[in-house]
Order: C-alpha cells, then structure tokens, then sequence
C-alpha cells in the first residue's frame, strides 16, 4: 500500500513552477503585471504570459471595487512596484473595463524567438488600449454564397420599396 | 575435564595425542595411580598454530567474477536498417497548419500571428512610445487620463474629450483604423 506521494507526479497543479523559489515566481509575475499596466501590451514567453493573465485579470477585479476599498488598494500596492501606475489602475483602467464583466486581456500566439532558444512567445494586451491593432477583424467576402444572397434579397426589398 | 572442541584439525589431533598418552600413563597423573605423580618430564613447547589461510578463497576464478553483458549476435543489413530508419513514425511530422496571411501574403501558421504584420505592428507601436516617453519627459510620470494617437492632418473627435493626444507625424496608415 502506497503510503507517501511517489515523486513527478504532479496531476491537477494549476500553478506553473517559475524562478527559484515561489516568492521568486511571485516577483516574476509581479514585474510582468507591472509591465502590462504601463505599456498596455507586452511580448514575453508564453507560459509567463498565460500565468500572468488569470492576476491581471483578478487585480483589475479588485480595482473595479473602487480605491476606497482596503484590500484593493493593498492588493495594487503589492501587485504594482511602480506607485504611479496605482493611479492609473483606479482612475483609467477601472472606469474602462466598467462595462465588461470579464476578460479584458487578449492573448495572442507570435512566431518563436529568433534566439538560440527558440522559445513559444506570446503578446498580451489590455483590450481598449489606444496602440494599434495587432488582429484586424476580416468581414467574409462578398462573392461568397451567403452574401451573394443576402444582396439579392435586399435588392429585391429595395425594388418592391420603391414600386 | 575440559573438552575442547578445536576448529583445527591439527590441534585437535595434538590433543587426542596427549589425551592419549595421559591415559597410557605415560604422563604421571592423578589417575589409578600406578606410576608416580608429578615425575620428571621434558617441557616441550607445543607446536605453534600453522597458519592457514584465512580467507580460502582468494580469487573467484575467471569464470565466476564476470559481469553478462548483452550484445548483438550479428550484424544487421541494411534491409533491416531502412525498414527501422524510415518508418513512419521516426520521420519528421508534416505540418498541415500553414496558410497565407490574407494581407500581406506571407505564410503562416494558423493560430500564430503573422510574422510579417506583427513586425510592422511592433515598430509603430515603438515609434509612438517614444513620443509618449518624449511627452511624459522623465520616467514614473503616467498620467491620469486615456491617451489617442492621431496622425498629420487629424483633429480630436467628440470621442477624444480629456484624452491626452499622441502626435505622430506621418500619414495615418492604412491598418490602423480610427476609432
């Protein structure tokens, strides 16, 4: 009877193992969400990115509460090493995302590293942000069958408009 | 009495000797009491224990102390070699999942970004950081308000109230379209 966990198994972690130690991989995490806050859009690894993703997200949860809020502020004091970014957060951010009730970062794959590496990158955004787009949104085009009919009915809708 | 069980073979036949003689009187003793006790004897001193070997065996012979070790019987043709080298599943996987980027025309992956059209993305989005860095004048100083880039000959819209304007001085390019 197996009586101790046998070692590498790791079935249902959720976290990521990142840096030297777990104080380390907070530190890590933190200076990304700092980083995503002021420039609104970064390219790191995307194991960084993706665990990144899920606090940035909660923090901007906790800062929809509103700066008067304790533990709000004391979460972006400890997330946000650079203390006019808190400013930021409670006043541009929060008042962005207002509307929304989740997701408010994209996540989006980018072609390996060019270095010896080769690592998977990922760009993270702030959606809202006032760079420019890194994903044009494509309508279909209008030869497809769908169109096509689509156009024909409103031209017939037209016709018997103006008859 | 005391019996004394040697593990030599040599003391132990010694002993039978002088048990022997002991009782054959030879040696006075307190026994029947035929010949006088405690007469002249020669004190001889006992041969010393021959030292045998200790440890009996030395050396395993040759036979004993090597290791089996597995090695092949003969030599593989290349008939084999090819069958093992190229089957299936130890060549390289193709990939299926490679298209063309509708704008550029470049290839790409599916569920990757264009190479191409992220590059241009990337250096425009350096290009108006440095405005904003040049505006802002020192680090830490993020300001309180939304920002808007707007290109030559662009003026703020009704939606760019209390934003703070980003000028870049180009034209506006065609893949960033205002909001």
């Amino acid at each position: 009877m197996r009586l101790s966990v046998a070692a590498a198994i790791s079935h249902g972690r959720v976290y990521r193992r990142f840096g030297l130690s777990p104080r380390s991989r907070l530190d890590l995490l933190r200076n990304l969400v700092t980083a995503l806050v002021r420039y609104e859009r970064i390219e790191t690894p995307w194991a960084r990115a993706d665990e990144m993703r899920g606090y940035a997200e909660r923090l901007i949860d906790y800062a929809k509460r509103g700066d008067k809020d304790e533990r709000a502020m004391r979460m972006a004091d400890f997330w946000l090493t650079e203390k006019d970014l808190v400013h930021k957060l409670f006043k541009v951010l929060a008042p962005r995302f207002q509307p929304h009730p989740g997701s408010y970062t994209r996540l989006l794959q980018i072609p390996n590293r060019d270095g010896l590496d080769r690592a998977k990158m990922a760009v993270i955004e702030l959606k809202g942000n006032p760079l420019p787009p890194l994903v044009r949104p494509r309508r279909d085009s209008d030869k497809t069958l769908l169109n096509q009919l689509l156009k024909g009915y409103r031209q017939d809708a037209q016709r018997a408009a103006a008859a | 009495l005391v019996l004394v069980r040697s593990p030599l073979p040599r003391l132990r036949a010694l002993l039978q000797r002088c048990w022997g003689r002991l009782e054959r009187g030879l040696w006075p003793s307190v026994f029947g009491g035929q010949s006088s006790p405690w007469g002249p004897a020669l004190a001889v001193q006992g041969p010393t224990l021959i030292p045998q070997g200790i440890n009996d065996a030395e050396a395993p012979s040759l036979l004993e102390s090597v290791v089996w070790m597995a090695a092949p019987k003969q030599r593989r043709t290349i008939e084999v070699n090819r069958c093992r080298r190229r089957n299936p599943n130890k060549l390289i996987e193709i990939k299926r999942n490679i298209d063309v980027c509708p704008e550029c025309g470049n290839l790409k992956q599916k569920h990757v970004l264009c190479g191409y059209c992220y590059a241009k993305v990337k250096e425009e989005t350096r290009l108006i950081r440095m405005e904003i860095y040049k505006k802002e004048g020192g680090p830490f100083n993020t300001p309180t308000v939304e920002t808007v880039v707007l290109y030559e000959g662009e003026k703020p819209t009704e939606k760019d109230k209390g934003k703070r304007i980003i000028e870049r001085a180009r034209k506006r390019p065609s893949w960033f379209v205002q909001n």
